[in-house]
């Protein structure tokens, strides 16, 4: 049954003239935003005409935000008034208006309007639907696109609007001579267009800031050498026009303005979740938060130098790693914070290198010259991070090296340290120790710019996405160079924990999976007696074997216990007495007219099943007799007796001794060598604790 | 007094005192309250049980914290003192009575291995 359309109505409203209750269907709808309240714009037609000037009152909002006003449906307004622009153009503000058909009971568009221009201009919205096009994400369908006559689109357009439509109704474009003349859109009808050139620009436009569009939103069909301004949309090829201010109406403008801001009216980009991108597919767009966002990076190697920098974005379905190289980094660096959402579209897919990222995706993507980047305001739903933490108690049943996510309360942190690595660089580093609500500890050491500037006071809930959980000292966790650190982030689990500690949580009395010197996950704390180290054959493998022991001192070798070292810092070989007042060390190849005292300590240790040689150097000894090396060579020179007395002191002084034993050859004889790596002094309740707790085993 | 110091003197908490009637032996716990009189005080152990330990002549100082007492178990369950000690609270690491009434077990429920029996006597 076909609905009967008020005929003239159209006409009739634009002219001013009252009309009763006009039915009128609806051809197109789209959303413009202005600051704020969002309005509506509608293409409506009664059969004979059709006019893209009718503007819904805000009021009537709830209508098209619950998707009442689909295209097709016919309606009737009950109340409009009639307003005309300063420049000449008429608009029909419908103040009430009730949806008599939805659209899939009216069919198809009824009739066969034509396009009512007021002057001329703007009028038809040119849905320049692209032949490509998916169906735009916004709540109308594709506005009919051009029809195949569409003309003056702008100019050069002539005849030569391609767009094939989809399947949707195709407007006519008439009489609207879409001059290249400069169409001042008039502002109600356009987005923002500030300063960009918009010329015959649909009024349905988003904002086009005129920045050369690059083919902005996968909808756009090759514009070649056009000069988009304002985005294409779904032009098909627009060869050399100048396109001036595209018909928008269908575009997701995703980004393409590089700064548009407000999101595009009815251009709002058809989104699809980070987890579905692949290299295959030729057009899409993800709106995704900034988490992680590196510095720029420059390197210089054999093929030449350049620069880059990283950023991780998530959203609800994933994450993603993004790089951008040279030209891009100035072009992006600056627009990308962390912690933004942004809608990003044609960048390159390729599958990730997994050796820089730690992200779960088997892709990642570079941005080239014509990607788009667009802030995106209005995102709630964006999460802000998508962590897996592992509750700390479990980081037992992880692997050595694995990447874990952690969240926990910082109960206390070490001051930041600085100490030169293998490569002779100097790093900051810092341990801070985390708790959580298994009511377990761990030591998570920050590098660099993190260690310097993390601040504990008020013990902070401290989120580490990324960090690599290793075996150093039973369980402790480290910072990468691609981990994030967030301290009091906004997650529920922050929360959660937050109020657990202030609770409960300060007063537990943790157990700590980084102990210095307990029972610990394989690694060097090994406990053992000094018969287990015969009985067991120890370091007699091909690797040195490693274990602790309480024991006591029972005799040095105070006579050799010094010898004259190589000044040099780095050195520490013997040097020959020249007998000249100069010593030289072979191994730097100089001579010296000093050198420096080191220690070197032969001891016997004891406990109630056995005794061992062992040998302890300069920062092991220095620990044993309480006395600098120096100090000790200066003491022997001159004062004996209290030289003596030094060594009186420490023996049989009781100590934690941690070893290292190995299998040594020299010339011929096989023996077994024991040096001590580290004393510690014997924390008696510890050391009972643990004795009971040998015997209870025993015991059963 | 001299005979008690020659004699093994296995160290006990309040639990044990009825097994060591007319024993000599070692108890260490924490001064809890002092007879007015100075001959008397109570001591707790490291279960928080109570026993009271008698001295032959009034104290002459301020006894606190953690005390060693030497002497015999009465027919009372009350510890005849000979000789106290008082371990210092201000130098070394703090007592742990806890941990000592655990060792205090094990000695007890593993007498093989710990033979104090075979002691002083020439």
């Amino acid at each position: 049954m076909t609905t009967k359309l008020t005929h003239g109505a159209v006409e009739a409203l634009v002219k001013g003239s009252h009309v009763e209750n006009p039915v009128l269907q609806l051809l197109n709808i789209r959303q413009i935003n202005t600051t704020g309240v969002p309005r509506y714009r509608l293409i409506m037609s009664d059969g004979q005409h059709y006019l893209s000037s009718f503007l819904m009152a805000t009021q009537l909002n709830h209508l098209a935000e619950e998707n009442l006003l689909v295209p097709h449906c016919v309606c009737l307004l009950k109340r409009t008034t009639s307003n005309t622009l300063s420049d000449g153009r008429h608009v029909v503000v419908i103040v009430d208006m009730e949806v008599l058909k939805s659209a899939e009971e009216a069919g198809e568009k009824i009739g066969n309007p034509k396009s009512y221009s007021t002057d001329g201009q703007l009028s038809s919205p040119n849905k320049v639907s692209s032949t490509t096009s998916e169906p735009s994400s916004t709540s109308a369908a594709e506005g009919p696109g051009p029809s195949n006559n569409s003309k003056g689109w702008g100019t050069g357009f002539t005849g030569k609007a391609p767009v094939k439509t989809s399947p949707m109704k195709t407007f006519p474009m008439k009489g609207s001579p879409m001059k290249t003349s400069p169409m001042k859109a008039s502002p109600m009808m356009t987005c923002p267009m500030k300063g960009s050139q918009m010329k015959g620009s649909s009024m349905m436009t988003c904002p086009m800031k005129g920045s050369p569009m690059k083919g902005s939103s996968m909808m756009t069909s090759p514009m070649k050498g056009s000069q988009m301004k304002g985005s294409p949309m779904m032009t098909s090829p627009m060869k050399g026009s100048p396109m001036k201010g595209s018909p928008m109406m269908t575009s997701p403008m995703k980004g393409s303005p590089m700064k548009a801001s407000t999101s595009s009216p009815g251009s709002v980009p058809k989104v699809m979740p980070i987890a579905t991108l692949n290299p295959y597919i030729s057009k899409w767009t993800i709106r995704a938060r900034v988490t992680n966002k590196s510095n720029i990076r420059n390197w210089s190697n054999s093929r030449g130098e350049g620069k880059l920098f990283s950023f991780e974005v998530v959203d609800e379905s994933g994450e993603i790693r993004i790089t951008a190289f040279n030209n891009e980094v100035d072009k992006f660096f600056t627009l990308l914070e962390q912690g933004k959402v942004y809608y990003i579209s044609k960048a390159t897919l390729k599958v990730a290198n997994k050796q820089y990222t730690t992200l779960k995706n088997d892709y990642e993507m570079t941005l080239q010259a014509h990607s788009s980047i667009v802030p995106c305001t209005d995102s709630p739903e964006v999460p802000v991070m998508q962590c897996d933490f592992v509750p700390i108690g479990e980081l037992e049943n992880r692997d050595k090296d694995s990447i874990v996510d952690l969240i926990g309360v910082c109960n206390s942190a070490e001051d930041v340290s600085r100490i030169t690595t293998k490569t002779s660089r100097e790093v900051s580093k810092r341990a801070i120790s985390l708790i959580d609500t298994t009511g377990k500890v761990v030591t998570v050491t920050l590098w660099g710019e993190e260690a310097e500037k993390f601040d504990d006071s008020g013990q902070p809930v401290v989120a580490i996405k990324g960090a690599r959980l290793s075996d150093f000292r039973g369980i402790s966790l480290s910072a990468l160079f691609s981990s994030t650190i967030m301290v009091n982030p906004d997650l529920p689990e922050a929360f959660r924990l937050r109020a657990w500690y202030d609770r409960e949580g300060y007063a537990v009395d943790s157990q700590s999976l980084t102990e210095t010197m307990s029972v610990s996950v394989g690694s060097k704390m090994n406990w053992r007696t000094l018969s287990d180290v015969k009985n067991e054959n120890m370091g007699h493998g091909e690797k040195a074997d490693y274990f602790s022991c309480v024991a006591t001192i029972v005799y040095m070798r105070k006579e050799n216990c010094l010898y004259q070292a190589c000044p040099s810092s780095d050195c520490n070989k013997k040097v020959i007495d020249q007998q000249n007042g100069f010593y030289r060390c072979e191994k730097c190849n100089r001579e010296f007219p000093n050198f420096k005292y080191r220690l070197l300590l032969s001891a016997n240790l004891a406990d109630f099943g056995d005794n061992q040689w062992v040998t302890c150097f300069q920062e092991t000894a220095e620990v044993l007799l309480g006395r600098k090396a120096e100090e000790l060579g200066q003491l022997r020179e001159t004062d004996e007796a209290e030289f003596d007395e030094v060594f009186q002191k420490a023996n049989f002084s009781t100590h934690i001794f941690k070893n290292r034993v190995k299998l040594e050859t020299y010339n011929d004889e096989s023996r077994v060598k024991v040096t001590v790596m580290e004393v510690l002094p014997v924390d008696h309740r510890v050391y009972s604790r643990r004795l009971l707790s040998n015997i209870q085993k025993l015991a059963h | 007094m001299a005979g008690i110091l020659d004699v093994p003197k296995p160290r006990i908490n309040c639990s044990m005192l009825s097994q060591f009637i007319s024993r000599a032996i070692c108890f260490v716990g924490r001064v809890e309250k002092v007879h007015p009189t100075g001959k008397m005080f109570t001591v707790m152990d490291g279960e928080g049980k109570t026993a009271t330990v008698e001295l032959n002549e009034p104290l002459e100082e301020e006894l606190s914290g953690i005390v060693e007492v030497i002497g015999m178990v009465s027919n009372k369950g009350e510890i005849m003192a000979s000789t106290y000690n008082l371990l210092r609270e201000d130098k070394g690491i703090p007592f742990d009575l806890e941990l000592y009434n655990e060792a205090l077990k094990v000695i007890h429920d593993f007498p093989q291995h710990y033979p104090f029996q075979v002691a002083a006597s020439g």
